[in-house]
């Protein structure tokens, strides 16, 4: 990297946090602290609830995603702006009637202490050890590309998050991420105009859609129904939207975004602001790695872009093989290079005859091209035993290191940076506020004084930044155990979603029905998940029916409460 | 409740007409990826 990448990289860093900690410095109140004294307006809860999803593996493995598998991935969104619209007009009016800090406050008000201790322990176990991989996959990624020492990099996302979110509470956290989301959403457009620029002359925007439709890239929208299928309409449309209502309805990390408000309609618009703006900037990042994809169409791409593991092998005894393979995909990029050449010359004709036989060519040639990466992944995956085998989150980062000019080097490692850090702040504010009241306040310590609970939320800060970056610093020897930890924490959605959608809406539903009815719709979505490949969107909206289906099975055999 | 949940939306006379804002930008989205989808399969 150049000095003036790292200029850039550390300008960028730097003049955020400090800009974060100076309009910070004074919050002392718990209402200042955990809900930003409600003074938050739309357009800055709109940012944070989106920096808050965004974390840096959305600018990571998205391109990537778009790269091998095209952009079928927009189609998890799609339920998402429908999500928007039904918590403003339900969870948003009910949560600031009551005036709550934590979403779990409501539960006790509707059921009991118990319900809403169990959904703010879910919340604190799911959220709590995902937050470590947040800081972890990034870092491993940027580690392996760069160079950079692997526990520095936790080190320094952990620690830096950690001080400015201490200081600052859910202010600096809102702060930081605006600043950080105009980072992002900056760098992500330069790339995409700069990756067009540095196709070869007579391919533009329109002819790099062509060879990537023609390739298969384009496959936005899928009308098939297929439960097992992980991204079509229906997926989308509809596991996405209870995904979403879990998410942002009832997940702290999100409802404590909106929960600063200085009013409703504040509140409401910056869901709805997310609403609007989500859907199309997925867009953007899917569409930088299509384009990523059609660059790689005419230039020489690495047979495997995770260059550690291609080492591991080529240091072993069938390193020949592997350069067999190398050699072999270079013949096979020369015939889609020309047969990519052919489809743009044949588009500018306007001979569809021709464009149609370069296609076919052109994706004889790619079926080649993932035949030898198999290949390659069958041999990476010898030589690299326990660690995650998917090199597309390597693609795009490997593109700007290699590709683009300097400056914009730093630009698009700053995004990547800003968007760990905008996550992981969110997740450390709303572990320490789940934490101290719903745990804290409400069964260890009630009748403190308001400065003893912000000194209590600032050291549950640091005790979460410090469990998440001690687990970030052992995943390296657990990758198994993360791919667990990703796949669980989304098992437990559905039974907290189920728990609010009984809350909201069935009211004759009592405390210990819902209760046990949650105790019991989780114990079978694990059996479901060990049992079936039902895709796991669908896991929302099951834990929904049954929490309700079984509440009301118990409602009839359990005795009346008051 | 507070003042702001009867404060209309900006530039809208009614929360109606922005969830449906919201809804069309959806339904238009979803049409024009739809479209594009067809148009370079």
């Amino acid at each position: 990297m150049s000095g003036l990448d790292w200029g850039v990289l550390v300008g960028t860093i730097a003049f955020i946090v400090l800009y974060g900690v100076w309009k910070t410095r004074k919050t002392q109140h718990m209402t200042g602290y955990l809900r930003a004294d409600n003074t938050e307006r739309w357009w800055m809860m709109g940012l944070s609830i989106m920096a808050t999803q965004a974390s840096a593996i959305t600018f990571l493995s998205t391109p990537g995603q778009a790269f091998d598998d095209g952009m079928r991935f927009i189609q998890f969104y799609f339920g998402l702006p429908l999500a928007m619209v039904v918590l403003s007009i339900t969870a948003i009016p009910i949560y600031y009637r009551l005036k709550v800090y934590t979403a779990y406050e409501y539960l006790e008000s509707r059921f009991d202490l118990k319900t809403r201790s169990l959904a703010a322990l879910l919340f604190l176990v799911q959220r709590g050890l995902s937050t470590g991989i947040t800081i972890y996959a990034p870092a491993i990624i940027l580690s392996a590309i760069l160079g950079w020492n692997l526990t520095a990099t936790i080190l320094f996302i952990g620690v830096v998050v950690t001080f400015y979110t201490v200081v600052g509470g859910t202010k600096a956290v809102s702060q930081t991420q605006r600043l950080q989301m105009a980072v992002m959403l900056g760098g992500m457009l330069v790339a995409a105009v700069v990756v067009v620029r540095l196709l070869p002359d007579g391919v533009g925007f329109a002819e790099a859609m062509t060879v990537a439709g023609k390739a298969g890239k384009l496959n936005l929208v899928d009308l098939s129904f297929n439960p097992n299928d992980r991204y079509n309409l229906w997926s989308g449309l509809i596991g996405g939207f209870f995904l979403s209502l879990s998410y942002f309805g009832t997940d702290q990390s999100q409802v404590g975004r909106y929960l600063g408000g200085e009013t409703i309609a504040q509140s409401r618009l910056g869901l709805l602001m997310n609403g609007l703006v989500k859907v199309p900037m997925q867009f953007l990042i899917l569409l930088v790695g299509v384009l990523v994809f059609v660059f790689y169409q005419f230039y020489q791409p690495p047979l495997y872009f995770n260059q550690q593991h291609a080492a591991n092998v080529l240091a072993s005894a069938e390193a020949p093989a592997w350069q067999s393979l190398e050699a072999q995909s270079q013949e096979v990029f020369q015939q889609k290079k020309a047969a990519s050449l052919a489809v743009v010359e044949a588009e500018q004709r306007g001979d569809e005859q021709a464009k149609e036989q370069a296609a076919q060519a052109m994706q004889q040639a790619e079926a080649q091209r993932k035949a030898l990466r198999q290949e390659a992944q069958e041999l990476v995956k010898k030589h690299n035993q326990g660690t995650d085998l998917k090199d597309t989150d390597y693609v795009f980062l490997t593109f700007v290191t290699q590709q683009l000019p300097q400056g914009l080097i730093g630009l698009l490692l700053a995004v990547v940076l800003c968007a760990a850090m905008g996550s992981t702040a969110s997740a450390f504010n709303s572990l320490a506020s789940t934490t101290v009241v719903d745990v804290y306040k409400r069964s260890l310590r009630k009748n403190a004084s308001d400065d003893h609970y912000v000194a209590a939320s600032r050291w549950f800060t640091v005790g979460w930044g410090a469990v998440s970056i001690l687990f970030a610093l052992f995943a390296s020897q657990l990758e198994n155990l993360i791919q667990a930890v990703n796949i669980l924490g989304s098992l437990f959605y559905g039974t907290i979603l189920g728990v609010f959608i009984a809350a909201f809406y069935f009211k004759r539903l009592a405390a210990n029905a819902v209760f046990w009815a949650a105790v019991g719709t989780q114990f079978l979505i694990f059996l479901l998940y060990f049992t079936t490949n039902i895709a796991y969107l669908w896991y929302n909206l099951i834990g929904v029916v049954l929490v309700v289906g079984i509440g009301y099975g118990l409602r009839a055999v359990l005795p009346r409460q008051a | 409740m507070t003042k702001g949940d009867i404060d209309p939306p900006p530039f809208f006379k009614s929360w109606t007409a922005m969830y449906w804002l919201v809804i069309g930008v959806l339904a238009a989205l979803i049409g024009l990826f739809y479209l594009l989808t067809v148009l370079y399969r």
